[in-house]
């Protein structure tokens, strides 16, 4: 069954002057990590409320077309069930944090404790997400005191310990350091593994590109394109819509205008590390190979 | 993450999750609703007794009691800036402006009377006992044990939130003023200096900060809702508080039955 269904869907905000989404028609399949990625104002995190049902459950606006989500419409679900159900972490880390409880690891319990978890388990569950996101150091500090890095990955944690079946996650990364964000990607691709389905926004489309198993493309409010995340990564239709191609797909692209095309163009650095270690193996002089 | 330092897992800390919460202190660990009773029984004893020997002997209950709870070094310095203010005050008023047949002093208009003086000392004790049961009250409960107890007689998580929450907002505010305020001075704008100058550069940022903050709420109401605070389930709790005890249910009983007592006294007996 799907798990998301958009059909000719548009969303304007109560106090909009012009649509944030427009005739987006869209299916999420369960199990899948799908990027989402487009340039600042295009629409991504919109479309991520509508898929969460905060549109029109708590920003309210004309929303036109049918959304259903694991099979029901949209505008029959209970908020309250849709929050157990899709758990979403969302882009500003500064207001994640419930502001009430004392320390990082009551803070992270929080939504088991709105989930009626027992004691027991509530301590199991948010020990290993600890563990899982390196938060030790953290667990008896007050949140209102950390930073925003910090904070971001608190609010990761509190959601992932919720363990729904699927996440949308906003930006998780964007106020985290390099060593950090490829940690919270590590975090991913064991939820990943763990077969839960996952909407990612994230503006760096390297680790999109490790991590993704289809890319959303959106501009102007319109998904311009949807599909593999290889077949994305190397459109043209990536470039149109303004997001940057991956390092290694860009210099993929500057040997093939160069006249000295790789024999695939790589998304990842591990595929282009191997094309170019093959290139350099098969050219009978290494220095001109390339 | 994000850094070569393995941190331990505080395997204590965790554990103190396991068994009720303590402070190490009998006073302390009072349930909040037991001691909100006592506190409240306080109060009213001393509102009900006659003469000031009455609530002034709440007050110095409150000092001893701080002094147990090992809490005096918080209690007693905030008290006495209480007493030293509102309690001053209040006496002043009083014993200045309540008429009474037996004059002490004229100072211009002002006659300073026995009885203004009594009933002066008397209305400003009892104030200072209600403040001080207020006081001791916060100062020995933890607003989240406070909290956790209300709603475990059935009051709803989001009620015990929005309190939670506003107290939360007063320090958020502060520190969003600060940050505004700093910000301000970074571009020139003079935010020091006296009384007019302070005043001139505050108030146009209050709009702002109060915006901010509102907007702020959305997103944390956002927030809430997807970490299941609406969900309809039973919430559970990852703190505990200590069992009510027997010898704590006498005490309280004890306590209330003063007060129901001084009441009945000062309805039928001394007024």
């Amino acid at each position: 069954m799907e798990l998301v269904s958009l059909r000719n869907v548009g969303f304007t905000y109560a106090y909009g002057d012009k649509p944030a989404l427009t005739d987006i028609s869209l299916t999420i399949e369960p199990g899948l990590l799908y990027g989402v990625v487009g340039l600042n104002a295009s629409g991504k995190s919109t479309l991520c409320s509508v898929i969460r049902g905060i549109i029109p459950h708590f920003h309210h606006g004309e929303l036109t077309g049918e959304v259903r989500i694991m099979g029901k419409d949209l505008l029959d679900w209970d908020p309250a069930e849709l929050s157990k159900s899709i758990g979403y972490v969302f882009q500003n880390p500064f207001t994640q944090i419930s502001g009430v409880k004392e320390t990082v690891f009551e803070e992270i319990a929080l939504g088991l404790e709105n989930l009626g978890i027992e004691r027991e388990e509530m301590i199991e569950r948010v020990t290993v997400v600890v563990r899982e996101l390196g938060l030790e150091a953290l667990i008896r500090k007050n949140p209102n005191e950390l930073s925003g890095g910090q904070r971001q990955k608190v609010a990761f944690a509190s959601i992932i310990a919720m363990d729904a079946d699927f996440i949308i996650i906003d930006e998780p990364t964007s106020q985290l350091d390099p060593d950090a964000s490829e940690a919270v990607f590590g975090i991913i691709r064991q939820l990943k593994e763990r077969g839960k389905s996952i909407i990612l926004v994230e503006h760096k489309i390297d680790l999109m590109a490790e991590y993704a198993d289809r890319i959303i493309v959106m501009k102007g409010g319109q998904v311009v394109m949807e599909g593999p995340a290889r077949d994305v990564l190397v459109s043209d239709g990536l470039g149109d819509a303004g997001v940057p191609y991956p390092e290694v797909t860009e210099l993929a692209f500057a040997l093939a205008r160069a006249g000295k095309p790789l024999s695939s163009v790589p998304i990842t650095r591990a595929e282009a590390a191997q094309l170019v270690s093959d290139r350099i193996k098969e050219a009978p002089h290494a220095h001109s190979a390339l | 993450m994000g850094s070569s330092t393995v941190h331990e897992l505080d395997q204590d800390f965790i554990n103190s999750f396991r068994s009720p919460a303590t402070a190490g202190n009998r006073i302390r660990d009072l349930n909040p609703i037991s001691f909100a009773i006592i506190m409240l029984s306080c109060s009213v004893t001393a509102i009900a007794l006659p003469g000031p020997a009455g609530p002034a002997a709440i007050c110095l209950l409150f000092a001893v009691l701080s002094v147990a709870a090992g809490l005096a070094k918080t209690f007693l310095p905030l008290y006495g800036k209480l007493f030293a203010v509102v309690g001053l005050i209040l006496f002043v008023l009083r014993a200045a402006f309540l008429p009474g047949n037996h004059i002490l002093w004229t100072v211009g208009p002002i006659s300073i009377s026995a009885e203004g003086i009594i009933q002066g000392l008397n209305f400003s004790l009892v104030v200072m006992a209600v403040c001080g049961a207020v006081t001791f009250f916060f100062a020995v409960t933890p607003m989240k044990n406070l909290m956790l107890a209300l709603e475990q007689r059935g009051v709803t998580p989001r009620a015990t939130y929005i309190i939670l929450a506003s107290f939360q907002a007063i320090t958020d505010l502060g520190k969003n003023t600060k940050v505004v305020m700093d910000a301000q001075k970074s571009r020139g704008i003079e935010t020091e200096g006296g009384m007019v100058r302070r005043t001139t550069a505050f108030l146009p940022i209050l709009a702002p900060v109060f915006l901010a903050a509102m907007s702020q709420t959305e997103e944390r109401a956002l927030a809430l809702d997807a970490r299941a605070f609406n969900s309809r389930n039973r919430h559970s709790h990852l703190v505990s508080l200590r069992p009510v005890s027997s010898a704590e249910i006498i005490v309280v009983c004890a306590v209330a039955l003063g007060a129901v007592l001084s009441i009945v006294g000062a309805v039928f007996i001394w007024n």
